[in-house]
């Protein structure tokens, strides 16, 4: 496998997950049977419609221990991290009926949920609110097409794929970017490697994705 | 209408990423409103972000915060519904949906046939974006700017010398660009503008706005 795909969840990664990995679970999670995207889907579909506390406590249990860990490596400390990932459960609880997969896998959607909690709390404010109120995405426009749905579907695992592809320096560079409000100048400190490595890594690493993802982007 | 000038890739993975100012993203998200191609761009961004979630290691938790996430939910109100909150001036047109939490300030003047108006973007007061209209055939100063400039065509164009920017188009500039916008002939131009930071700009046009935007 390629070291890069360990640092994303691909679907076959985390079948056949590379020991380095492991080390940081512990047992129950190694055991831990992962829902498929079609699963999420239907869950976050019975929470939607139902109000269904099986279901949610079952994206609880895949995606809380996951967005504390995504907003600790951001940079929050550990009871403000736990405190966001309450909000970001709550919002995946009040927010499921709208949930579109017409436009987003479950984890896409929960990752933006996730990252708008943290902007939020970045921005100090409590007007905002973005997930508490409904912003206008939100609005159901067009009836479900099964199309929407399989587009959207291979979209993720078109993203997927491309980033497992990804030489390892430059899918670090991609996956720190997406920790926090961080500027290349201090990814570059932190990697120990001048400002324009890093500039020319993201570069590299996006004309790859995008070379990679042409055919539908 | 076709749409020729987009943001980055970077910008948008920046976007993505929560990772861009507040300012920017404003003005990133009027362009999104009006860009099938760019809102397209922007969801393979944000499953970059899905991916990296899924992959995430499993940080522990409280072993009751599933139970108190529920009594909270218990609790929760139904959701309140988005009241408009400011009222607006008459500005001449209509303003893109990303903007309707903004604080939209009245045109001002800022030299002949060129006006402002702030715009404030509720929890973040320190964003550097604005409205700025120029009557048809302006020549707005030369500048530069120590950083990010961007710039969404609300009505009417503007050409500079790396090209010309129609209605729906954005423009990024970069500290390698010193440009000299001219708003074009037919219509007044009203554009939304948002400097990324701590960037400043140069010559004229610096001096001109700073009293005035703190720019």
């Amino acid at each position: 496998m390629d070291a890069a795909s360990s640092y994303f969840g691909t679907r076959n990664a985390r079948q056949v997950r590379p020991a380095a990995r492991l080390v940081v679970l512990n047992e129950a999670r190694q055991k831990e049977v992962l829902p498929s995207p079609e699963e999420l889907i239907s869950l976050v579909d019975a929470v939607g419609r139902e109000q269904d506390r099986n279901a949610f406590a079952r994206l609880f249990g895949y995606f809380a221990p996951r967005v504390k860990s995504f907003l600790m490596r951001s940079g929050l400390a550990d009871s403000a991290a736990e405190e966001v990932t309450q909000e970001v459960m709550i919002a995946v609880w009040r927010k499921a009926s709208y949930f579109d997969p017409g436009k987003a896998g479950v984890s896409t959607w929960v990752f933006t949920i996730a990252r708008n909690q943290r902007i939020d709390r970045l921005r100090r404010t409590r007007s905002r609110t973005a997930d508490n109120l409904l912003d206008p995405s939100d609005e159901p426009d067009m009836p479900l097409s099964g199309e929407d749905i399989t587009i959207t579907a291979e979209r993720e695992e078109g993203v997927r794929k491309a980033l497992a592809t990804l030489p390892s320096d430059q899918a670090t560079i991609v996956r720190l970017s997406f920790f926090a409000e961080k500027p290349h100048a201090e990814i570059a400190r932190e990697l120990g490697i001048p400002l324009g490595t890093v500039k020319s890594r993201v570069r590299l690493a996006l004309s790859r994705l995008r070379t990679l993802l042409d055919s539908d982007i | 209408m076709t749409i020729k000038h987009h943001p980055s890739d970077e910008t948008l993975m920046r976007m993505a990423a929560g990772a861009l100012g507040a300012g920017p993203e404003l003005v990133v998200s009027v362009h999104l409103e009006g860009c099938a191609v760019c809102r397209n761009r922007m969801a393979h961004f944000e499953a970059v972000g899905g991916a990296i979630l899924d992959g995430m290691p499993s940080a522990p938790l409280a072993a009751d915060l599933f139970g108190r996430t529920m009594e909270r939910l218990e609790a929760v109100q139904p959701l309140p519904t988005r009241e408009r909150m400011v009222k607006r001036p008459e500005l001449g047109l209509e303003l893109p949906r990303a903007m309707q939490n903004c604080e939209v300030g009245p045109w001002k003047w800022l030299g002949p046939g060129f006006q402002w108006s702030k715009i404030k973007i509720v929890g973040s007061p320190d964003a550097k974006v604005m409205l700025i209209k120029g009557k048809a055939g302006l020549h707005l100063p030369a500048h530069g700017h120590t950083g990010l400039e961007f710039m969404q065509i609300l009505s009417g164009s503007l050409a500079d010398e790396r090209g010309q920017y129609l209605p729906g188009d954005l423009d990024e500039a970069g500290s390698d660009v010193d440009h000299r916008p001219v708003v074009g002939q037919d219509s007044d131009c009203i554009c939304l503008a948002a400097l990324e930071g701590d960037t400043r700009l140069h010559g004229f046009l610096g001096r001109l706005l700073r009293p005035f935007v703190g720019f």
